[in-house]
């Protein structure tokens, strides 16, 4: 994003006469401003209430407020009753998160390098200077939080883990390209043995280690071609036995850890909304799919599906899931608490998320299935490579808008008693010292909190909007 | 019931359709279409717009599933059965008036997509092939491009090479010009001149009279759904038999 200056290659049109000069500040404000009358009252009377709003604002933060009990309980309200002699986890947990972010990262701006480099257009490659401008909110919740402790500690941490991003960043990026799939994976890696550290071996970690590992196997055996007919079992031979491998090996390891079950405050909300996201959206995909399909049966499936959900508030929803989700199931141990909620946030977002596809998927031309029927292809693979990147490309942004709602409704996770950051925020205000202290002020913060995540999410669901080109190609 | 056994390639035509109906609804748009296409032969359909034309060729490659009668394609009858449909598709290729290229792909992604993923050919040969194909076109400097940049003619003569990448048997053509702007026209005519010369089969709907007269071995003209005459290019532009189709060619020239 550079200021586009005079370029040799557009020549000045109009005889030679240069772009007309860059109006001065005061020139700008009489021309925009107060270029009549009413304008001039309007804008002297917005200025005066701005100016006041401003001032109680900062009076507020900085004088007034009491923000002793958010310090306080900062611990608290960030990771709720996180078994604090367990803490090292979520330390490990986020080095190995970032260090996964960094090469993702490093991989996405290295490909993009490469394909400008194959189509001859010039490349800008992102420095951290931009990435901090575009999650400036981000930037600020830290400081913020930093702030507020009082050791160096937390600092020297987030510093570091920060570092580390960056530089498995530039790691990624100078690896050739074969060293660069092995580091896809190793991102796969990272933030697998991440989840692991923090909540042990069991459920999620289990399917995760899996995929992973068929993909390998996918990857590395997808060159060996042979005209055998035995090729794709053997292949699925070869998955299956990793996978097992995987499974045998986990049945073995215990690192301990502390499941989802145990988390609380703002990590519980990032959780749960993390979790929901990642599951929805091929449950949307599913149904927005299912509901275009052939088969009246798997229509009418999924039709019911998104209207029963779509029809029915989040919280009864939630109530039901937590209720009576349990009954449904046919295992001894039904699922916990935190599992149900996310279950049910999952099928809520679902039935959304599958509508917005569903728009997505009518704005795809009939002439693109017909060209790549016409070219041979299968349905499953019209499906896949012509008419879903081009339907999910046209929705990034109301695709977007709803993950930052499911983010905003991990609050509700409050109602059915679990322990989020909306209720540890109440629960401070049952000490003793802060029975009336500062609650505007803990709202204040929690509301901070999900703003700069929300607003940075929908800021870069814009970026990416643009550099895909929606609307223009 | 003749070509139903296999007998020796270079005997037995490449597309046949007997007796084919086809209906949108009520309406019928192919009335008992009988016609047999020959090896390297270049078939030009003409006639005015809703006469069937597109529609006849959309059933070739079953984008439209006849009624009655019967398609075949290389020996191949077309059925309902996804493993012959799949397989015509192979054999044929086809480019439409709105080029549909697939907008999210580069030029080279869009050509290579159907070498790599239905013929399972390796990156760089489907590359290689892809190349030779945009050379015969003529835009190899356009490969890294997208769609969207590219000027119309260009985005027809990559459709064209898009669809050879499947090695076709045979090549249909669905106005292949008519979004065009005019001085485009011709490098898509000389590109389709060329494939003709080379020897492929083709099956042309277009409204260019000079295409049809210089390049056609038969002109086919249809009118409300039926074939109205076929004959050679020398007898339509000259002396058509039929009063429609007499019609229609002054209208026209």
């Amino acid at each position: 994003m550079t200021t586009a200056g005079p370029s040799p290659d557009r020549p000045a049109t109009g005889a030679g006469r240069a772009a007309p000069p860059r109006p001065t500040a005061a020139a700008w404000a009489r021309e925009n401003l107060f270029n009549n009358r009413h304008n001039s009252v309007l804008t002297v009377l917005l200025g005066a209430g701005l100016v006041v709003l401003v001032i109680y604002g900062a009076r507020f933060l900085f004088v007034t407020g009491q923000w002793e009990p958010v310090r306080t309980n900062l611990t608290l309200l960030m990771m709720g009753t996180f078994p604090r002699e367990e803490q090292w986890r979520i330390v490990v947990q986020v080095y190995l998160l970032c260090a996964s972010v960094g090469l993702l990262w490093g991989g996405l701006t290295a490909s993009s390098r490469d394909r400008a480099r194959d189509a001859g257009v010039p490349f800008s490659r992102a420095r951290l200077r931009d990435g901090v401008r575009r999650w400036w909110p981000v930037f600020v919740l830290l400081a913020v939080l930093l702030g507020m402790t009082r050791t160096w500690l937390p600092l020297a941490f987030v510093a570091s883990a920060l570092a580390l991003g960056v530089a498995a960043r530039r790691v990624m990026e100078a690896l050739p390209e074969a060293g660069r799939r092995a580091a896809w994976f190793g991102a796969g890696v990272c933030a697998l043995a991440g989840w692991q550290v923090l909540s042990g071996t069991g459920g999620i970690a289990w399917w995760w280690g899996s995929a992973l590992v068929a993909a390998a196997v996918v990857r590395l055996t997808r060159n060996v071609r042979t005209d055998a007919r035995w090729q794709p079992l053997a292949r699925l031979t070869l998955v299956a036995g990793a996978v097992a491998v995987v499974w045998a090996v986990y049945a073995q390891l215990d690192f301990g850890g502390v499941g989802w079950d145990d988390w609380s405050g703002f990590q519980l909300n990032l959780v749960a909304a993390a979790a929901s996201i990642v599951l929805a959206f091929p449950v949307g995909l599913l149904a927005a799919v299912g509901r275009r399909s052939q088969l009246p049966a798997v229509r009418w499936l999924s039709v019911g599906y998104i209207e029963v959900i779509r029809g029915v508030p989040l919280i009864t929803l939630l109530f039901m899931g937590d209720l009576f989700l349990g009954f449904f199931l046919p295992t001894e141990d039904p699922l916990s608490k935190v599992t149900r909620a996310i279950a049910v946030m999952t099928l809520f977002t679902g039935a959304y998320l599958a509508e917005i596809v569903r728009g997505g998927l009518q704005a795809v031309p009939r002439g693109q299935v017909e060209a790549a029927q016409a070219i041979g292809l299968s349905a499953p693979r019209v499906l896949s490579l012509i008419v879903l990147p081009q339907a999910l490309r046209a929705v990034i942004p109301a695709l977007v808008g709803q993950f930052i709602n499911l983010f905003k409704d991990s609050t509700l996770l409050s109602i059915i008693a679990l322990t989020e950051i909306l209720r540890i925020r109440e629960s401070i205000h049952g000490q003793r010292e802060f029975l009336i202290v500062g609650i505007a002020e803990t709202l204040v913060f929690v509301a901070f909190a999900f703003w700069a995540l929300a607003f940075t999410m929908s800021r870069e669901s814009q970026r990416l909007e643009r550099r895909l080109g929606v609307g223009e190609r | 019931m003749t070509n139903t056994e296999p007998t020796n390639g270079a005997a037995r035509p490449m597309v046949t359709l007997e007796g084919v109906d086809k209906y949108f609804g009520s309406f019928q748009a192919l009335r008992d279409i009988n016609l047999s296409v020959a090896r390297q032969e270049v078939v030009v359909v003409l006639g005015p717009s809703g006469s069937g034309k597109s529609t006849l060729i959309r059933c070739v490659n079953r984008l439209e599933h006849h009624d009655r009668g019967r398609i075949t394609v290389d020996g191949i009858e077309l059925s309902n059965d996804v493993k012959a449909i799949r397989q015509v598709r192979r054999l044929t290729g086809m480019v439409f008036q709105q080029f549909n290229l697939f907008p999210h792909l580069t030029v080279l992604d869009n050509i290579t997509l159907a070498p790599r993923q239905v013929r399972r050919m390796p990156r760089h040969e489907a590359e290689e092939l892809a190349m030779q194909l945009l050379e015969r076109v003529k835009i190899p400097e356009q490969a890294r491009k997208y769609p969207g940049q590219l000027s119309g003619g260009q985005q027809q003569r990559v459709a064209i090479a898009r669809s050879l990448a499947t090695e076709p048997h045979v090549m249909m053509f669905d106005e292949p010009t008519s979004a065009l702007d005019p001085e485009m026209i011709k490098e898509v005519l000389d590109v389709m001149q060329e494939l003709a010369r080379s020897g492929m089969t083709m099956i042309c709907v277009t409204h260019e009279m000079g295409f049809a007269r210089e390049v056609a071995s038969r002109v086919v003209f249809m009118d409300e759904g039926e074939i109205v005459e076929i004959g050679s290019p020398e007898h339509f532009f000259t002396d058509p038999a039929e009063e429609r189709t007499k019609r229609f060619m002054e209208q026209i020239l």
